[in-house]
């Protein structure tokens, strides 16, 4: 192969990679809360803004970016773990409620983070300038931490579902509500836990993606559609559905982005979705199984 | 049921003596604002067609009164097609309704429902607005498309023309009154209570032969009709077209006109409509960002105060009264 399209296939290749892993820590929140817990939260984008908004402001009073990145995590389970106490916990039987109210405190955070900061795209340095020399391609250092990051807390994730006592406990809630609370689980506990950690990985995922994004109060919407596709291409309930999600609806855009305009590429991988969910009803990775 | 149905004709003609007097007590400023909203009320009617009647809420519904819109500026504003204003109107209910059916199709009949088909619709609202900005050579891109002249067309040798004030007021409100009640029979008939009973229980209701899927389908097109109508008409009005037509935040308020008014009533988010939006113009002249905020507030005190809209306040009191006097 020629060392131009060899460049060419590597640098898209890393470039899908790094949309694939905050789709995939995005993404996680949902599948715990909309997926096994089957709550709609479309407050969810504004974990990822909250996350973002946290690098910004330790930055902006002087911290460094790892420090923000440290808060970032922190900010988006206090904003998740308030919303589940004052609203959803009232919801879990009513489902348009729940889509309706957690609009609403998606428009309430948006507004507030405006007036709070004002308006127009916040800086965000990253911790690392500069690029990697990768043999075949040189790449920013930067994006490649970020995929680092995001693996590493991924497999922390699955580690704790599938070895701890409270990984148990989310599994056992989840297949059977009634038999949980039978053997002493307490389930609104789990949920509220569960749902305040997929918050923070998603702030986390905010806090990550800070400094490549432009970072507005109003940036969540797009991880929010994009995050609810990857949940529903995937299939519910399996790490492995979110990866297979994440890696359709993340590898389609990277590629899509080298040929036609960001928006328009955003357009048409949803597009592609909707067509995926009808081929495929149960997700990609149900789809042997059902 | 009967008691029930003359009361909602008994408050639809109110609402249509008091529409027809209005312009003698208005002038033609206040008349083109009540105008715009009546025409937002129509796009509220629409989708309480499909939400009030199958409890599946549509996320997106902005993008088909985008859709509508961009098509009505398109046609009129190109000269060599004549007719412009009919076939402008004609095409984007076609339009709205051929994406309704296409996105419908895959979703009823691929078994998406409830909060799924929620969010497919509000990624379908988050499509049709970036479309809109990106293929700019056609949408005008951010900036949208400005002079699209006003309704204007010969029927049986009687020329309609609506570039003033009156006339486009009396054709506005005489096609949401016409729409409503159409759209009323509708779903007071035989094609709403089948509609009820798949919202009960689809399984059930196929189980006795009736088709869900395309049942849902014919109604979620129809009700994008009607919202490419109420964009059309819209443009119009007010001579241009932006992205933000189809964009959520426009879905995001028909909801709340719809919520507020009272799902599944049909003049409920009509009326919703036409108070929000007062209520939107006057809290914007103070500061324009905080409309968002309470938008969102609204949400949340809908959800927990009053789920059946503002209209349920009148029923509760009724109820409360006839507790007490029970109780007696």
């Amino acid at each position: 192969m020629l060392p131009d399209t060899m460049d060419f296939v590597v640098t898209t290749l890393l470039n899908a990679l790094t949309l694939i892993s905050i789709l995939m820590l995005v993404g996680l929140g949902l599948a715990i809360s909309f997926g096994l817990m089957n709550v709609t939260n479309l407050a969810h984008g504004e974990f990822v803004t909250v996350g973002a908004f946290a690098v910004y402001f330790v930055q902006s009073i002087g911290g460094s970016f790892w420090l923000g990145l440290a808060a970032a995590p922190i900010a988006g389970a206090v904003v998740g773990c308030i919303l589940e106490f004052a609203i959803i916990r009232h919801l879990y039987s009513r489902p348009v409620s729940t889509v309706l109210a957690t609009w609403g405190v998606s428009l309430i955070l948006q507004q507030g983070l405006e007036l709070t900061f004002g308006l127009g795209a916040k800086p965000v340095t990253p911790p690392i300038e500069g690029t990697l020399d990768l043999f075949f391609t040189v790449y920013p250092a930067y994006r490649l931490i970020l995929i680092a990051i995001a693996m590493l807390t991924l497999l922390g994730v699955v580690l704790l579902i599938s070895r701890t006592s409270f990984g148990l406990d989310i599994r056992t809630v989840i297949q059977n509500r009634e038999m949980a609370e039978g053997v002493g689980i307490n389930t609104r506990r789990t949920y509220a836990i569960a749902f305040t950690f997929g918050a923070a990985i998603a702030g986390l995922a905010g806090g990550l993606v800070a400094p490549l994004a432009i970072v507005l109060p109003q940036m969540g919407v797009n991880y929010l559609a994009n995050a609810f596709f990857v949940v529903i291409v995937g299939g519910v309930g399996s790490i492995g559905g979110l990866v297979a999600g994440s890696v359709f609806v993340g590898g389609l855009t990277s590629v899509l982005n080298y040929q036609i305009s960001p928006s328009l590429a955003q357009a048409i991988v949803l597009l592609a979705a909707i067509v995926a969910v009808r081929l495929r009803p149960n997700g990609l990775f149900n789809g042997a199984s059902r | 049921m009967i008691a029930r149905d003359r009361n909602w004709l008994l408050i639809f003609a109110v609402c249509a003596a008091l529409a027809v007097i209005y312009p003698l007590f208005a002038d033609g400023y206040q008349l083109t604002v009540i105008r715009d909203a009546l025409i937002f009320g129509l796009f509220a009617a629409s989708l309480d067609f499909f939400w009030g009647r199958t409890g599946i809420l549509c996320f997106g519904h902005a993008a088909f009164f985008g859709i509508g819109g961009y098509i009505m500026a398109l046609i009129t504003l190109n000269d060599a097609i004549p007719f412009g204003s009919l076939l402008g109107i004609m095409g984007a209910v076609a339009g709205a309704a051929f994406v309704a059916a296409i996105i419908g199709y895959f979703l009823f009949f691929g078994g998406i429902r409830g909060s799924y088909f929620t969010i497919v619709t509000l990624a379908m609202g988050v499509i049709c607005q970036q479309a809109a900005v990106s293929w700019s050579s056609v949408t005008g891109g951010d900036s949208g498309l400005i002079g699209i002249p006003p309704i204007a067309f010969d029927v049986g040798g009687m020329h309609v023309d609506l570039s003033q004030d009156l006339p486009s007021y009396i054709f506005v409100t005489a096609i949401v009154a016409v729409v409503v009640l159409a759209l009323w029979s509708i779903s007071r008939g035989r094609w709403g209570t089948v509609l009820t009973a798949i919202q009960d229980n689809e399984v059930r209701a196929a189980a006795l032969g009736h088709n869900a899927p395309l049942r849902l389908l014919v109604t979620f097109v129809l009700s994008a009709a009607i919202a490419g109508l109420a964009g059309a008409l819209y443009v119009c009005m007010a001579g241009l077209v932006a992205p933000d037509l189809s964009g959520l935040l426009l879905s995001t308020e028909v909801i709340v006109w719809v919520a507020v008014g009272g799902r599944g009533t049909l003049l409920g988010p009509v009326l919703g409509a036409i108070a929000i939006q007062r209520a939107q113009q006057t809290i914007s002249s103070f500061n324009p960002s905080l409309w968002p905020l309470l938008l969102g507030c609204v949400f949340v005190i809908i959800v927990f105060v009053l789920p059946d809209g503002i209209l349920s306040i009148y029923a509760r009191l009724k109820s409360l009264f006839k507790g007490r006097r029970q109780a007696r």
